[in-house]
This record gives structure tokens, C-alpha cells and sequence, in this order.
């Protein structure tokens, strides 16, 4: 019984220690998300990755690394991939955004960054973190997108000049008739 | 023991000193391109993205940076060419207004005046930035204003009461 109080003691202690060395840290939370409405092929998606500091102490060297989008199947439109942030202060949020535009259409499985931080200023090794997975979506065909959502203005022009002539030719035969029938009444009128 | 103590001292002021002027950005030259994501119909915040490289007269390398934008304080990313930063925020559609975005860059020094100007509640205007770049946002597109199948039965029912309001008034 006592070798048990001991033991209990003793990792009381383990425990303890080990929070006063976590207390003096930078621990890092880091979200992906993708800010759309659809995925569409060819155009915009806005990723933004939020780093938050939930340490007491500020992080430093923190990289964001996103292998995630294969040139083959996106076109950086703006922002890297790789970013560095020199300082992430605790309790603060530090943000890095990134568009990217998809160029085929399909499941796509949005997978996380890889983070690499120092928990303290002199810390000797690096610390991974992974930020949070979006994941799968569909990215839709700039066609299929086209075809649900666009004005229709060119669909609607051809629509309007495939009416005209039904309209227009009624219209120039009965107003032919009325200007011949006007002048015959304006000869009559003169007699 | 005294003696060594303000040699000590002033050893490490000069050397603060050095360390100060090495790391200030003489004469910065900018070159900027920005990205904002203008067609916000698949989107639900709209991103502004700005990438730099600085040039420092005295060949200055890898200082932080920070920049100050409508109020809000923001870290440069540096990114992986040299002396190449990037500065981005998103905003929500209905908030991101159109027109000219100012982003006022600052080194660590100045930033620290900056926050501290804030900090007792002064105007940031009196710390003079690193320098402003122009990040211009035309006006994000929602859509079209009228759905065009209004418009078309809106014309298709003008005509047609043109029609029939001349047709009766032949007949009358």
C-alpha cells in the first residue's frame, strides 16, 4: 500500500514536470481550408492556412509546406506553397493565403500541410505538426458549372433572332398594306 | 571587476549597434504583383494576395517583415527566393470593399513603434513604414445583375402587349 502511494506520488511529480516543460512552449494549431462555394475547374480556389498559438511562447521558424497540389493537376495562380513566418507570437493568429486553380475535373482528396516550428527560440530540433485535412471534394467541369449557373445571354440572343422572323414578317406584310391603303385614302380625300 | 563590466557593456552596445544598422533596410526598393480573386461566384471570401521582393541599398537580407492594412497587422511570409515576401488576407464577399488597399510595410523596429503607438491608442500615421504598396481591387463579381431569362420574358410580354393593345385599337 505504501509502495503504491510512493508510485502515485512519484508520477505525480513526473506529471507535474512534464507540464512545467510544456507550459514554456509554443504549441501551434494549424487549420487548411478551402474558402469556395463549388470547385470548379479553371477557376479560383482560395486556401487559407491559419496558424494559432495556443503556447506561452512565441514560435519561431515556423514553415508551412503544402506538397498537396501537383503542378500537373493545378496552376499556382498566386502565393506559394512554401512559406516561412519568422515569429507567431502566442495567443495570435497568423494567416497565409494561397489560390490555386484546378485543371481537370474529378474527386480530388485535399490532404494536410506539413508545419515545421521551433518551440522555443534555442529549441535544437525541429517540431512537425500537420495541419487539418479539408478533405475529398468534387471539382466540377467548367462545362457542367457553365451550364447550371452562367446568364445564358448568348442562348437567350439566339432565341430572340430565331423569333424575329415569325414576328417581323407579319408585321411588314400588314404594315405594307396599311401604308398602300393611307394613300388611297389620301388620293380619294383629293378628288 | 568594474572595469571589465563597462567593457563589457560597451562592447555589447557596439555590437548592438552594428547588429542594428546591418539589419535596416537602407533606400528599399520594391517590385510588387498582386492577385485578387475578382470572380467571387464559386467563393465565399475573397483573397488578396500580394508577393514582393525587396531591395535593400546595403544588400540588406532576411529581415522580418510586417505590414499594416486597413488596421490590421499582418506578418510577411518569406518565401523561398531570396528576399521574396508575401503578404495575404482573405475577407468576407459582402465586407471587401472595391478600390485601393494600402499595405504599409514595416520593418521589426518600426513595427514595434506601431504597436505600441497603437497600444496607447495613437494614430500609426506617426511611424513612417519601410514603404506602401498599392494593391488595387477593381470590385469583385457576384453575377450578373438581371438573369437574362427575366429579361427575356420581360421583352417577349412587351411585345406581345404592343401587339395586341395596336390590334385592338384597329379593331375599336
Amino acid at each position: 500500500m505504501k509502495w503504491h502511494i510512493l508510485l502515485a506520488a512519484f508520477a505525480m511529480l513526473c506529471i507535474a514536470a512534464y507540464a512545467e516543460e510544456e507550459e514554456k512552449a509554443a504549441r501551434l494549431l494549424v487549420s487548411k481550408q478551402i474558402l469556395n462555394k463549388y470547385l470548379v475547374e479553371n477557376m479560383d480556389i482560395v486556401i487559407k492556412y491559419t496558424i494559432y498559438n495556443t503556447g506561452n511562447v512565441a514560435a519561431s521558424e515556423v514553415e508551412i509546406t503544402d506538397n498537396s497540389f501537383h503542378p500537373d493537376h493545378f496552376t499556382h495562380v498566386s502565393g506559394e506553397l512554401n512559406a516561412r513566418i519568422d515569429n507567431v507570437p502566442p495567443y495570435t493568429n497568423v494567416s497565409h493565403t494561397v489560390v490555386v486553380r484546378p485543371r481537370k475535373s474529378g474527386y480530388f482528396n485535399f490532404t494536410s500541410a506539413e508545419v515545421l516550428y521551433r518551440r522555443f527560440q534555442e529549441a535544437p530540433r525541429l517540431q512537425v505538426a500537420v495541419s487539418s485535412e479539408p478533405g475529398e471534394g468534387l471539382i466540377v467541369a467548367y462545362r457542367d458549372y457553365d451550364k447550371q449557373f452562367s446568364s445564358h445571354v448568348v442562348d437567350w440572343a439566339a432565341f430572340a433572332v430565331m423569333t424575329l422572323p415569325s414576328l417581323l414578317i407579319p408585321f411588314a406584310l400588314w404594315y405594307s398594306s396599311k401604308c398602300k391603303y393611307e394613300k388611297l385614302l389620301k388620293n380619294t380625300k383629293k378628288h | 571587476m568594474n572595469k571589465i563590466f563597462f567593457s563589457y557593456a560597451l562592447a555589447s552596445v557596439i555590437i548592438s549597434v552594428a547588429f542594428a544598422t546591418d539589419k535596416v533596410c537602407l533606400k528599399p526598393e520594391i517590385v510588387a504583383s498582386s492577385y485578387v480573386t475578382e470572380d467571387a461566384t464559386v467563393l465565399t471570401n475573397v483573397a488578396f494576395t500580394m508577393q514582393f521582393v525587396l531591395k535593400c541599398s546595403n544588400g540588406v537580407k532576411g529581415i522580418s517583415l510586417y505590414a499594416e492594412v486597413e488596421g490590421k497587422l499582418l506578418p510577411a511570409a518569406r518565401l523561398s527566393a531570396d528576399n521574396k515576401y508575401q503578404i495575404s488576407w482573405t475577407e468576407d464577399i459582402k465586407k471587401a470593399r472595391s478600390g485601393d488597399y494600402y499595405i504599409k510595410l514595416y520593418d521589426e523596429d518600426k513595427y514595434n513603434a506601431v504597436r505600441k503607438a497603437i497600444r496607447n491608442g495613437e494614430s500609426s500615421d506617426s511611424v513612417s513604414p519601410l514603404a506602401v504598396v498599392v494593391l488595387n481591387n477593381p470590385g469583385v463579381y457576384l453575377g450578373p445583375w438581371v438573369n437574362s431569362e427575366f429579361l427575356a420574358a420581360f421583352l417577349a410580354s412587351f411585345v406581345s402587349y404592343s401587339a395586341f393593345s395596336a390590334k385592338y385599337k384597329l379593331l375599336a
